[in-house]
Order: structure tokens, then C-alpha cells, then sequence
């Protein structure tokens, strides 16, 4: 029997909003594969077929979340943010969208997302992860800032860091309604934003350098 | 001795570093702030207690190498090293209180309001936090507002401005309108955690107060500290200051003028407080306006009736009079605002103050003779017999009731722009810390703040007030 692509998205649909409940019910680590696809009557070798593992599973609906999120933090720029802000933004209207997952979502960042990954746990990890850092980059450039190249490596290293730092912060957070995350948030953004632009004034002292050469 | 040996030690090792020349204090000041401009408040008490000893170590160690120093400089030069040392404390501990906001920066406003208790160089760099606390963005400012009122501010109210027109210790104040009405409102948030930070600084600050504890009278000390602490701690609660504005509101009639702001508890929060919008100038752009004797009476008789109906009929200290509180409106009355630091007297508090209206306002000289007025005034300080018997004590602090009581008994306007009253009574509230006269009813804490508060407001308004005649139409006292 043929299976549609209606009927494949109506199953993909269908073993993501189970996986949902039972990661939020049960936690991450105590759900199985094999519990998602009972839960979502299929046999637990077809589930490979959507999900090749239950990592990949958990992204996808941190994907959902965030893309949802990158809506409406289009929509809610105001235009006139300075840098700091406009990052606090992305991320703070990211958090806010991973809310509902907070209780196993910790886990699965943690797993996903680690810096001492060396490769990507799964392609949705790493899809999130360089769609996360075009958007910064977007954010830098057209907030002008005097550099002649793009930030660095290391400076874009050095924002993912943090960035994982305020997630694992905001995922233990127990303080009320999370206002500490808003604290290390802000700070994080600030010290990002402190380093790029004594990055630019390395490169501006840099040309200088070389201006002089020239002149002489 | 020796135990106190290494903690001088620690404070002459953390002394600042001295520089050669003598740099501008304008331009220290400066170079401070640029320093600061991008520090934001630390999470976590650990973060803050290493902040917080590194500055208060920095001002003692600042102030003890004057002492040490002081003792063979000439005095003329003592005077200039005095000058040095002030300026170098008040620009380490505004850098702290600008960093640490809570309430060492709501102290500093304490301190900045009184200039001849502080020294001269303190309350001018002091006096500078009343309206300079570095503002939230508003992205930040929009997921906090939306975690307490559960919506953006945008979506609760009607113009809602983004950018803060006024900065407070604890928060900022925004402007717009009630949602589909014209009623203008200012909306005081407050900074996430900043609860949370006062409860830190007070533990921090009794931390550092431990060698205190080797005089006798700690368990007074520690217990109006303790009394501020929980005061600072309702100052961060907004339900209560809602409830503080409802109580004075309903104290002055509409043709008073004295306008005390209504709130709106749909919109307010514990750390979001709505209230109506009041528009005015604040005492130095009011003072800027060269304004006419006659006006700045008005207004010192406005802001007399104020504190001293709250305190002396209401039975509730206002204990939080500087200028950010009160505004000069176009139409001649006075706004009345941020009841934060208040406190309802108990009972006990309250016969003891009736007990000495009576004595000073009432027929017989006897009874307020220093002699007549020395046990109940120890007994209102809650002095140990021992301390009540100490003649030069129990005479600066009668003489210092007697100038509290001065503009009260003075027949006719009292003229507070006379700065010789002012600075005889900050002289003597000084000597008294010298000499570690420190104990006393945490709630005396509280009326010698409004006593120096409301003096040092009518002193900077140089108004001439029948604070007299006030204070007898106000007193419950025959």
C-alpha cells in the first residue's frame, strides 16, 4: 500500500505532539522511542523512518518553538534597538516560546547543543544552531558596526557560549517568573556586544597602521 | 587588641592607589562613570558580597588613612587631605551604589538629601543618583512586565512610551495611557531581582559590621538595622506602597493642594505600580526659575502640611523627603509622590511622640526643662540606666529634641533658609555619631529621617514657614 504525503505529514504530526507530552510528562531521558511510537499507534521500527533518533525527535519541536519565536521577533523590532537589545530580544522571545518545554528541554540542549561536541547529535541540532547564528550576524551587520569583515570566529564562538550559558542558566532558574535569566541575559548580550567592538577597535588601530604605511 | 590587628591591616592593604598630581574631580567623576557605564547588577550573593567588601573595605581603609594622617598634618593641609579622602569615598561608593543599585544606592539618596550631615563633597556627587540610575531597555523591560501583568505593555495600556522618563533607585517610570481612556499614567517598574539584591546587601552589610559587635550596644544597633532592612524589603513590594498612597491619599482634601497620586490596582503588580500621572518640576529646575518668595513660602507651607499631617495626625512617618518625591505643578499645588519608605507608627511610638508634644507645646516651662525632659527622652532612646546617667549624652541628645522642636515653638514663619539652624542640627547629629551615640527605637530612625529630610527641603527652597501654627492645627495634643 502507497502512503500518501498527506498521510506522512498527518503521522509526523502525530508522533511530534505525542512526543510532546510524554517528554513534558515523563522527562527526556525517561521516554523511550519505543513509548513515542505506542503512543502514536505505530510500530516502533516506522518511527526511524520519520526520526532517525529520539534526539533529532526533541529538536524538531525546539525547532517548531524557535520558529515560531523568529516570528515574532521579526514582527516586534521596532527599528531604533540598539545592539545589545536586539540580541536580548532573539533570545529572549526564543525562552519564551521554550517555556512549555522547560522541564525536559535542559536535557535535550544539553545533549544537542554542547560546545564539546565536536560533530553535530543530529541535523536539526546543527541546522538550529547556524540559522541562530545567521541571525546574529544579520543583527550585527545592520546595526552598522565598524568592522570591515564579518565578527570572527571565535567572537561568533565566543556568542554561542554564551548563549548556551543563558539556556542552561534559564533551564535551572528557579527564581520568580525566571527575572534572574532577564539579569544574565542582559549582562551576556552586554559583554557580547563589549567584545566586538573592541574587536573593531583592534581592527580600526590595525588600518590605521596600515594608513600610515601607505602615507609614507 | 589583637585580634583587630589584621583587619586594619586588610583595610590599609585595600587603601586606593594615590596618585602624584591632583587630578579634577569633575574629571575623576567622569572617568568613574565611563568606567561603570557598562556594568550591569550581579546575580547571586557570592558575586555581590566581592563587590560589596572591595568598596566598603576601599571606603573605611579611604577614610582611616585620614585619621592616621590627620594627626600631624598641618590644618590647613588637613583640611585639603580631608577634602581628598571624601571625594575619593564618594566616588568609590557611588561607583558601588551605581553598580550595585538596591539599597546601598537608596542610602546614598539617604545621605545625598542631608548635605551638612554628609560632608559637602559626598552630597554633591550623591546628589547626582537621584534621577541618573542607568535605565532597562525595553525589550527587557517588556519581558518582565509581561511575566507580571501577563501581556506586553503595549497591549495593556495606550501609548505606552518606550523610553523611561524618569529613573528611580529600585525602577523606572514610564508614561502612557490607561487602556482606551484619556487618564495619563506613570508606570513604576522595577528592576528584575532587585528585591532579592536589598535582602543580599543587608546580609552583606551585617557581614561587615561584625566588629561592631565588641560594643555593647550591638543588639541595638543590629536591631534598627534590621528595621531599615525590613523597610527597604517593603519598599520593593508595590502592593504595599499602593496601599501607603491610598492611605496619604485620603489624608488631604482636594482644595489643599496636595495632590498625592490615585492608583490603579488592575494594572499594578507587586513590582509594577500604576498611578495617575502628575506633571510638575522638581525642586532644582523649580529653583532654576528663579521663583518669587511668596511662591517658595506657598510651597514650603504645602510640603510642611504634608509631612507633618501624615506624621503628627496619621500617625505614618514619611521618612523619605527629597527633592525626587515632591513636584512643583504649574497650577500651584505640590505632587506628592513614591510612598515607598513610610512607616505606620505602633502604639508605643505614638505616646511617646504625644508625650513630648505635650511637654513642648504645652503650658508649663518646667516640663520641658532639659532636667523634666531627660527620662522620658531616655526612655524614648531606650537607653540602659547607665547610659541615661551619662550627663553629656543625655545633654546632646535634649538639645538636639530642643532643635528638632525649634521652628515648632518659634512664634510666627520660621525662615529654613537660614542655613545656620540647619547646620547646627547636623552638627549635633554628627557629634552624636562620633561619639557612637547610636542607640535608640528603630523608629526614631525613621522621624530623624523626615526631621532632616523636611529641614534640608525647606532649607533648599529657602522658604520662610508658620511651622507652628501647622504643626498646632495638625497635633491631636490640646
Amino acid at each position: 500500500m502507497r502512503v500518501t504525503a498527506e498521510k506522512k505529514r498527518e503521522t509526523r504530526r502525530r508522533i511530534v505532539k505525542c512526543a510532546r507530552k510524554l517528554f513534558s510528562d515523563n522527562g527526556f531521558e525517561q521516554t523511550t522511542t519505543r513509548d513515542i511510537a505506542g503512543a502514536a499507534g505505530i510500530a516502533a521500527g516506522t518511527m526511524f523512518n520519520y526520526f532517525p533518533t529520539k534526539e533529532a525527535l526533541a529538536m524538531t519541536i525546539v525547532d517548531e518553538a524557535l520558529d515560531e519565536a523568529g516570528t515574532e521577533f521579526e514582527g516586534r523590532l521596532r527599528g531604533d534597538e540598539t545592539l545589545d537589545e536586539a540580541l536580548f530580544a532573539h533570545v529572549a522571545v526564543g525562552l519564551r516560546h521554550l517555556a512549555p518545554h522547560r522541564n525536559y528541554v535542559g536535557e535535550v540542549l544539553e545533549t544537542a547543543l554542547s560546545p564539546f561536541a565536536k560533530e553535530a547529535v543530529c541535523e536539526q541540532a546543527q541546522q538550529l544552531r547556524v540559522s541562530h547564528l545567521e541571525t546574529v550576524g544579520e543583527l550585527i551587520a545592520s546595526h552598522g558596526l565598524p568592522t570591515t569583515q564579518a565578527p570572527s570566529a571565535m567572537t561568533m564562538h565566543l556568542y554561542w557560549t554564551l548563549y548556551l550559558g543563558v539556556l542552561s542558566f534559564w533551564a535551572a532558574d528557579e527564581s520568580p517568573n525566571r527575572e534572574d535569566t532577564l539579569v544574565v541575559l542582559d549582562q551576556s548580550m552586554r559583554l557580547f556586544v563589549g567584545s566586538l567592538s573592541s574587536e573593531s577597535k583592534n581592527e580600526r588601530e590595525v588600518i590605521d597602521v596600515v594608513d600610515v604605511t601607505q602615507n609614507r | 587588641m589583637s585580634s583587630m590587628s589584621p583587619k586594619i591591616a586588610e583595610l590599609i592593604d585595600a587603601l586606593p592607589v594615590e596618585s602624584q598630581e591632583t587630578a579634577e574631580p569633575g574629571a575623576a567623576l567622569q572617568d568613574l562613570l565611563r568606567q561603570l557605564s557598562h556594568r550591569r547588577v550581579p546575580v547571586g550573593r557570592l558575586n555581590r558580597l566581592w563587590v560589596l567588601g572591595t568598596l566598603q573595605a576601599k571606603v573605611a581603609a579611604a577614610y582611616l588613612a585620614w585619621w592616621l594622617r590627620s594627626g600631624y598634618a598641618s590644618a590647613d593641609k588637613r583640611q585639603r587631605t580631608l577634602n581628598e579622602t571624601h571625594l575619593k569615598a564618594a566616588l568609590k561608593l557611588l561607583g558601588g551604589m551605581t553598580y550595585l543599585r538596591g539599597a546601598i544606592m537608596k542610602l546614598g539618596q539617604i545621605i545625598a538629601t542631608h548635605p551638612d550631615v554628609a560632608p559637602q563633597q559626598f552630597a554633591d556627587v550623591l546628589g547626582r543618583l537621584h534621577f541618573e540610575a542607568p535605565p532597562m531597555h525595553f525589550s527587557l523591560l517588556r519581558e518582565f512586565v509581561r511575566s507580571e501583568l501577563g501581556a506586553d505593555p503595549e497591549d495593556v495600556f495606550d501609548g505606552f512610551e518606550t523610553k523611561a522618563f524618569a529613573a528611580a533607585s529600585l525602577g523606572q517610570v514610564h508614561r502612557a495611557l490607561l487602556k482606551g481612556t484619556d487618564q495619563r499614567v506613570a508606570i513604576k517598574i522595577q528592576y528584575p531581582n532587585i528585591g532579592r539584591t536589598i535582602r543580599d546587601d543587608f546580609r552583606n552589610m551585617m557581614a561587615f559590621l561584625t566588629p561592631m559587635r565588641l560594643s555593647g550596644d550591638w543588639d541595638n544597633i543590629k536591631a534598627q538595622f534590621e528595621d531599615i532592612r525590613h523597610k527597604l524589603d517593603l519598599e520593593t513590594d508595590y502592593e504595599q506602597e499602593a496601599e501607603n498612597l491610598r492611605f496619604a491619599r485620603a489624608a488631604f482634601s482636594k482644595d489643599e493642594g496636595i495632590l498625592v497620586p490615585r492608583v490603579f490596582p488592575e494594572v499594578s503588580t507587586k513590582r509594577v505600580l500604576t498611578m495617575e500621572y502628575v506633571g510638575g518640576l522638581h525642586l532644582d529646575k523649580f529653583l532654576a526659575t528663579d521663583p518669587p518668595q511668596e511662591l517658595r513660602n506657598q510651597f514650603g507651607h504645602k510640603i510642611s502640611v504634608a509631612v507633618v499631617r501624615l506624621c503628627d495626625a496619621k500617625n505614618f512617618v514619611y521618612a523619605d523627603v527629597q527633592p525626587g518625591n515632591f513636584l512643583f505643578m504649574p497650577d500651584g499645588r505640590l505632587g506628592f509622590i513614591d510612598f515607598g519608605c513610610c512607616h505606620y507608627e505602633s502604639d508605643e511610638d505614638t505616646a511617646f511622640k504625644r508625650e513630648m508634644e505635650r511637654r513642648y507645646l504645652g503650658s508649663s516651662e518646667a516640663d520641658r526643662s532639659p532636667e523634666a525632659l531627660r527620662e522620658p527622652i531616655a526612655r524614648g532612646s531606650d537607653l540602659t540606666a547607665k547610659q541615661a546617667a551619662d550627663d553629656e549624652r543625655m545633654k546632646l541628645i535634649v538639645q538636639f529634641s530642643d532643635w528638632a522642636w525649634e521652628p515648632i515653638l518659634h512664634e510666627g514663619p520660621f525662615d529654613f533658609g537660614d542655613l545656620d539652624y540647619f547646620r547646627r542640627g547636623a552638627a549635633m547629629y554628627g557629634e552624636a555619631l562620633r561619639r557612637r551615640y547610636t542607640r535608640s527605637r528603630p523608629s526614631n530612625t525613621w522621624l530623624i529621617k523626615c526631621i532632616f529630610g523636611l529641614r534640608a527641603m525647606l532649607a533648599r527652597l529657602e522658604a520662610r514657614v508658620d511651622f507652628g501654627a501647622i504643626f498646632r492645627a495638625e497635633t491631636t495634643v490640646p
